[in-house]
């Protein structure tokens, strides 16, 4: 990497891409208009909702990139980006499908069995098998290549035991993904593999860990003797380090590392713009913050297009959530400052005070989620080093 | 404070000589908006000792849509009230009050116009102005018609106040245009402005990245301390986030729907992240970058100067927090996104 691989550029949306965004809003125009919960503050992990989320797989928005013969959409990165963007600008909740689309689908094409492939896949993009990623662990958050989980050999395949820690949405999801270690080894990034996991396995049990909201929807899971057939390994024996470092890209340069609290600035134009009468300060304070947002955008969909054309980005990944889950904690506070309402969060669901409330609550989550930042910006600066 | 030569300024790799590159050697007047901002970025990389963000991003363009013919060599832009006089006053029209029209476009014209980039080392200068019939007019002044006050900006760059003592500008060199020209004038120099910073903010990471790799303390280089690892990160960031919001702008100039709110975005963003930018790089750098011996300064007492210009980083986030809140509910994100 050099300097000016950092420089991605400008990306132009294909003519198709307005025409689905139009798509998009009449959708969610008519959701709106049909009182489905729209508008939330992080919607992209707490807005658990199966019913819209099948209404969104008959449109074809879920599985979009996965190819048609699994019953994918066959459709660029681009488009799904611009899908997806625009379900999280709009707060629709999304949490069911988010990461059986993110991650769990295009890992399982990438590095799935044809019969995983033909199992899930088609699965995944009509709406009907919700995932959870099941990496980390007490003791094993940033430093992922510590996971104590372990799958030992068995005569039908492997025999799973220990606990993933803040898997979110364990109890109302189908499966997970679960990262562990099959082989002691003094490389401590080989050994390790992935498995997809049954959660309703009587030998899998979930613990609910309640966020500081009192919201639930991370968990324990405790993997107490889980026997799993060889159907369960995903990819090779000791390839899980690989790829799971493949699915960070995917995870981290997303628009959900910039949009969480986007309808809370949302909220506060509607707000502004009803009472009439903005100040000066006001104005620039909203203009400087709808800036910062335009210009996280252009980078995160840089990466967007770097990943599409097969380029690595892992730097670029790690600078745009870096930048962008920083964005999302600065505006909950611009926007107190810019509107000083108190927040509540007992007050009228998706009125301004609650929408600041939950936006207020979730904030420490932000920097945290998908990577601490401090670790990233350690990616950052190796990615310098290497380029000297 | 003195005016920087840039050679002085410009280590390896940078050591072709700038009169030869930037300077001299104008590019065509066909070349594609893109290259255009791709050397504004450049210019403001090498801090470039001319206006050349001006001439290629500003005053051609405005020629150009005015209809007038572009001159060789090194242009600037300045806007203001003038008095401005019609040299035929048409005595026959019972158009408005006495000489409120002209039997032709000639003007004759006095005032000031203040703190002009490079004037001194401009060819021509492009002024905007209102007419002396009311509405706007644009007229092209050659460096020989104009007094001129040396000035100069935080870091030396020359910004002079021209004095015009009645001069007499022919009819072929004065345009009436209409107010989106002058709009675009606005614009167009936030534009400019902004691929200047992201260039500067280019030559803070590079210079930052070197000193702290080869900076040695306690036995081993700044760039191996975790904190100084956080900054630099940071530093890292801002200034892709200024380039990416330039570049954005940059494909937009060919999109008449989106390319002077796609302007506002990069004018405010550059000059936004200007104080995170320059904190980090002198932070980074220590005592050296906040002297002589170092190039850094170059760079941000440029930056400190350039994000007060052309209007400034308050009007640009005022100008888009109005449009956005003008816009109706999904104001904010449809203009983000483009429509």
């Amino acid at each position: 990497m050099t300097l000016s691989d950092l420089d991605l550029g400008a990306v132009q949306l294909p003519p198709e891409a307005t025409r689905l965004r139009q798509e998009v809003r009449d959708f969610l125009a008519a959701e709106r208009a049909a009182g489905t919960v729209l508008g939330r503050p992080d919607s992209w992990l707490t807005g658990w909702d199966p019913a819209f989320t099948r209404r969104l797989a008959r449109r074809g928005w879920i599985g979009m990139t996965l190819p048609r013969a699994y019953g994918g959409g066959g459709r660029s990165n681009l488009e799904r980006y611009v899908v997806i963007e625009e379900l999280l600008a709009a707060g629709a909740p999304v949490s069911a499908h988010w990461v059986a689309d993110r991650q769990a689908g295009p890992t399982i094409l990438r590095h799935g069995t044809e019969a995983q492939r033909n199992h899930f896949l088609p699965r995944i993009a009509a709406g009907a098998c919700f995932f959870s990623i099941g990496m980390s662990e007490q003791d094993s958050g940033s430093d992922l290549a510590s996971v104590r989980t372990r799958a030992e050999r068995t005569a039908n395949g492997w025999r799973l035991t220990g606990t993933k820690m803040w898997t979110g949405g364990a109890h109302v999801n189908d499966h997970a993904i679960v990262l562990a270690r099959t082989d002691e080894s003094e490389d401590r990034h080989a050994g390790l593999s992935q498995f997809i996991v049954d959660l309703r396995d009587p030998h899998v049990r979930v613990e609910p860990i309640r966020l500081l909201s009192g919201e639930h929807t991370f968990n324990y899971c405790h993997l107490e003797g889980v026997e799993l057939t060889d159907e369960a390994l995903l990819g090779r024996p000791g390839d899980g380090w690989r790829q799971v470092t493949g699915e960070l890209a995917l995870e981290r340069s997303g628009p959900e590392r910039f949009l969480s609290t986007l309808p809370l600035l949302s909220a506060l134009v509607g707000q502004l713009q009803r009472t009439g009468a903005c100040s000066p300060e006001q104005q620039a304070r909203v203009g400087r913050l709808t800036a910062r947002l335009a210009s996280i955008r252009q980078l995160s969909l840089g990466v967007a297009a770097a990943l599409a054309a097969g380029r690595p980005a892992d730097v670029q990944a790690a600078l745009v959530k870096d930048l962008g889950t920083r964005f999302e904690g600065e505006l909950v506070n611009e926007v107190r400052e810019i509107l000083p309402i108190a927040a509540r969060f007992d007050a009228t669901r998706g009125s301004y005070p609650e929408l600041l409330a939950t936006a207020i609550l979730h904030a420490p989550g932000y920097t945290l989620r998908g990577g601490t930042n401090e670790i990233l910006r350690g990616i950052i600066t190796r990615g310098l080093e290497l380029s000297r | 404070m003195s005016i920087e030569p840039c050679a002085e300024s410009v280590a390896e790799p940078l050591s072709e000589p700038l009169s030869e590159r930037a300077v001299d050697a104008l590019p065509p007047l066909d070349t594609a908006p893109t290259a255009l901002v791709a050397l504004a970025r450049e210019a403001g990389y090498r801090s470039t000792p001319a206006p050349l963000a001006e001439t290629l991003l500003v005053a051609r363009p405005l020629l150009a849509a005015a209809g007038l013919a572009v001159p060789d060599g090194q242009l600037t832009v300045a806007a203001g009230p003038l008095d401005v006089r019609f040299t035929h006053v048409d005595t026959d029209s019972r158009v408005g009050p006495s000489g409120a029209a002209g039997t032709d476009d000639a003007l004759r014209v006095s005032g000031t116009l203040h703190r002009v980039p490079w004037a001194r080392a401009a060819e021509a200068a492009v002024v905007l102005t209102e007419g002396p019939g009311g509405g706007p007019v644009l007229f092209l002044l050659e460096a020989t018609e104009w007094r001129q006050v040396a000035g100069t900006n935080l870091a030396g760059e020359p910004r002079d106040d021209l004095v015009l003592l009645d001069v007499a500008v022919p009819a072929e060199r004065v345009r009436r245009i209409p107010a989106a020209l002058v709009r675009e004038a606005t614009w167009r120099s936030g534009l400019a402005r902004a691929a200047l910073i992201a260039g500067a903010a280019r030559r803070c990471v590079e210079l930052t990245v070197d000193h702290t790799s080869s900076r040695v303390q306690f036995g081993r280089p700044l760039s191996h301390f975790q904190a100084v690892k956080q900054e630099e990160a940071k530093l890292v960031e801002e200034a892709a986030l200024v380039a990416a919001a330039v570049e954005a702008a940059a494909s937009a100039l060919s999109e008449p729907d989106s390319a002077e709110f796609t302007a506002w975005l990069a004018a405010a963003q550059a000059a936004a992240s200007v104080a995170e930018i320059t904190r980090i790089a002198h932070q980074l750098h220590g005592a050296i970058g906040f002297t002589e011996l170092s190039p850094l300064r170059l760079a941000t007492t440029r930056m400190w100067s350039w994000r007060d210009e052309d209007s400034g980083e308050r009007a640009w986030q005022q100008r888009i927090g109005r449009h956005v809140l003008d816009g109706g509910s999904g104001g904010l994100w449809q203009q983000v996104t483009g429509g």
